[in-house]
């Protein structure tokens, strides 16, 4: 799935450079679920954004599925990202205007999905989330929970390879926490997702295939 | 329809927003809607008061220069009068020879405002490259005096002139000249057939103030013309009292010194086209150097009083305020699009990460802009109407004041000489008419509107969309992280 070599990427901050992740070279393979865990400014939203492709390394080069991701154009990369690749952030990031149907619905305005289509596949996906009763609410109508599960329909409607998640449980109390691993969980496993899951959380990172830990820049995979 | 459902909504919560940059856009727009309503209605108060000065159709008018005044030592002509006042009254001496004036009427009919021009420079104008139509005319001011008894005695009366103005209309062009202005409420007007006939047509306001009806007779040096019909000219200018055919005008008109039996003072042109008046008015200029030739702009330079006032208000001020006021409302109206922007940049960086590519985020925007300004826009032609309904509402009427012959004689020194008989003249005086101000929306102003809604929105939009182009979805969810 992902080919990482020698990937780095260095941030300038007035006269200081930054190195956000150095030197890098991984592999994820297809249907892998990879945690990275790791301090706050090390580096672990860095990778995902480059990872899916929202940002461009300062050097090396990062394949998808073969592709290599520093060579791509900006609208290809877009829309391989719409495409191909999931997003679940820890602020849920819903748009608070549109419902949740139509939060979802958004994911499958890129791909030109017609509309019957886009309405059949909004509604499986939020009743593969139990949010099928909330579809017609808005974002401030939702607890934090429902609010994650819909970003997580959002980011499963259109059936990616892939699913970044970045802290998606960082803004949980715990039980709901535990609801929302569990269902990312089981949607990995019935879905075949390659899952990589950015953490604070030990507890959660350890659920993983692959645990990795970052550090000023320098992922370092545990062995399992 | 999701783009509709996304649109309505973002409207919806930035309502008060929305509603601010639309009612700034309105304003500016609803300014430059009634300016330019007023500014219509301002030319078109102009176009009354030169419609009746020119008449329906007519784009230049060639007039002889105005006559000099005779000096006081200058002796009478060849078989001319002089008008004598002396111990034994007032005399009328012709050749030497004097008989007592009381009780006498001295009517005449004399072309005192314009030099006369010989009647076959119409012919040579009519035939100038981009000529349409050429006519001449003769306005001509009829006054009698009726000598009273004792006049010049000690403690004798004073006569007392009176004097109207005659137009001679050339009945084969009844389509130029100021009767083709005035719309005839009884009769009929001249025909091609009366050229030769003592007929006329009477302004229906004289004939009120004379108490003159169809059938009526009006003299006109000592000759009776029978009414044949009553004519209303526009509300504004100083029309011609008296309408006869040209042929009997030059017939009983007198110019110093002179007939005017082939004659003209005054000859009406329409140009081929409106781009060809300013070519018409060189070739006529060069082709009678001595003759004064205006078009409607030039005459239109001379008009003074509010009107012309009103005029340059429209046009400098009203343009140059509403032309701040849109600034105002644009830059306004770019400024909050683009806040609006920097609040929802967590929103746009999250559909970039969804695979939304900039130009439909853009499109988006553009698309909000656009409705904030099209609903601005559509309450700015509302603003233009009321504005326009208020002008024409409290607007007093506007006056213009024209320089024209007044018809009216006085006499200065003692005598009066002329080659045929007295001589009053007429000299030019400020004419002052009341005109209405009908401030109308024009298609034009509605044309500008619904333009200026589209660039204000535009323009609104294109500095979000700017914005959102440059935006870098991992910078903008990192700035909200």
């Amino acid at each position: 799935m992902y080919q990482l070599t020698n990937v780095t990427k260095l941030y300038t901050k007035g006269r200081h450079t930054v190195p956000a992740v150095r030197d890098l070279t991984l592999m994820i393979g297809d249907g892998q679920w990879l945690s990275v865990q790791g301090r706050t400014g090390h580096g672990k939203s860095t990778l995902l954004n480059l990872l899916g492709g929202l940002d461009r390394p300062t050097q090396g080069t990062i394949a998808f599925d073969g592709k290599d991701l520093t060579r791509l154009g900006e609208n290809q990369v877009t829309r391989l990202r719409a495409r191909s690749i999931g997003f679940i952030f820890q602020t849920f990031n819903l748009v608070p205007t549109l419902s949740a149907a139509e939060n979802v619905e958004a994911a499958l305005i890129p791909l030109g999905v017609r509309a019957a289509e886009r309405r059949r596949r909004v509604d499986a996906a939020l009743d593969s989330v139990a949010l099928g009763d909330r579809a017609r609410h808005l974002p401030g109508e939702l607890s934090g929970g429902q609010q994650q599960r819909t970003a997580i329909a959002r980011a499963l409607v259109k059936e990616p390879k892939v699913l970044l998640a970045d802290e998606p449980t960082g803004n949980l109390d715990e039980d709901t926490r535990d609801e929302i691993i569990n269902l990312l969980e089981k949607l990995w496993r019935e879905r075949g997702l390659t899952l990589i899951l950015v953490t604070h959380d030990s507890a959660i990172a350890q659920r993983a295939q692959r645990v990795g830990s970052m550090s000023k820049g320098v992922l370092t995979i545990r062995p399992t | 329809m999701f783009f509709f459902t996304y649109l309505r909504r973002e409207l919806r919560r930035r309502m008060r927003q929305a509603i601010f940059i639309a009612l700034g856009l309105a304003l500016g727009i609803g300014l430059v809607v009634t300016v330019t309503a007023a500014s219509a209605g301002v030319k078109k108060a102009q176009a009354q008061v030169l419609k009746s000065l020119y008449g329906v159709g007519t784009d230049l008018t060639v007039t002889g220069k105005a006559p000099k005044p005779p000096s006081p030592t200058t002796g009478p002509a060849k078989n001319g009068q002089t008008f004598q006042i002396g111990p034994n009254g007032a005399q009328v001496c012709t050749n030497g020879k004097c008989h007592n004036a009381a009780g006498q009427t001295i009517d005449h009919l004399d072309s005192t405002s314009y030099s006369p021009i010989s009647q076959s420079t119409v012919a040579a104008i009519s035939r100038l490259k981009h000529v349409k139509a050429a006519a001449g005319g003769l306005a001509l001011s009829d006054t009698s005096v009726t000598i009273p008894k004792n006049f010049g005695k000690p403690g004798g009366p004073l006569p007392t002139p009176n004097s109207f103005s005659v137009q001679g209309t050339d009945t084969s062009h009844l389509s130029l000249g100021p009767l083709s202005a005035g719309t005839i409420t009884a009769g009929r007007s001249l025909r091609a057939s009366d050229t030769n006939s003592d007929v006329a047509v009477v302004d229906a306001g004289y004939a009120k103030a004379h108490k003159l009806k169809v059938g009526s007779t009006v003299t006109i040096v000592k000759h009776k013309f029978t009414l044949v019909g009553l004519v209303e000219q526009p509300q504004s200018g100083s029309p011609p009292q008296v309408y006869i055919p040209l042929a009997r005008a030059q017939a009983l008109g007198k110019a110093p010194g002179k007939s005017l039996k082939h004659d003209v003072n005054t000859i009406y042109v329409t140009a081929s086209s409106a781009a060809t008046i300013p070519a018409v008015q060189r070739e006529i200029e060069s082709l009678i150097p001595s003759a004064t030739v205006t078009s409607a702009s030039s005459l239109a330079k001379q008009v003074t009083g509010s009107l012309s006032s009103t005029a340059r208000l429209a046009n400098d001020l009203g343009r140059w305020l509403s032309i701040l006021v849109l600034i105002a409302a644009f830059a306004v109206a770019s400024l909050l699009t683009m806040a609006a922007v920097a609040r929802r940049v967590r929103d746009f960086g999250t559909l970039k990460a969804l695979g939304w590519p900039s130009r439909r985020i853009i499109g988006q925007v553009m698309a909000e802009s656009l409705t904030v300004g099209v609903i601005g826009g559509a309450a700015g032609v509302g603003v233009g109407f009321a504005g326009a309904a208020i002008i024409t509402a409290v607007a007093p009427k506007l006056t213009a004041t024209i320089a024209n012959s007044t018809g009216q004689g006085f006499v200065s020194g003692g005598a009066i000489t002329n080659g045929g008989g007295p001589r009053i003249f007429s000299p030019t005086t400020s004419h002052t008419v009341a005109v209405p101000l009908s401030a109308s929306v024009t298609l034009t102003a509605l044309v500008a509107a619904v333009v200026l809604a589209v660039v204000g929105g535009l323009l609104a939009g294109s500095f979000g969309s700017w914005r959102i182009a440059r935006l870098r979805p991992a910078d903008a969810l990192a700035r909200v992280a």
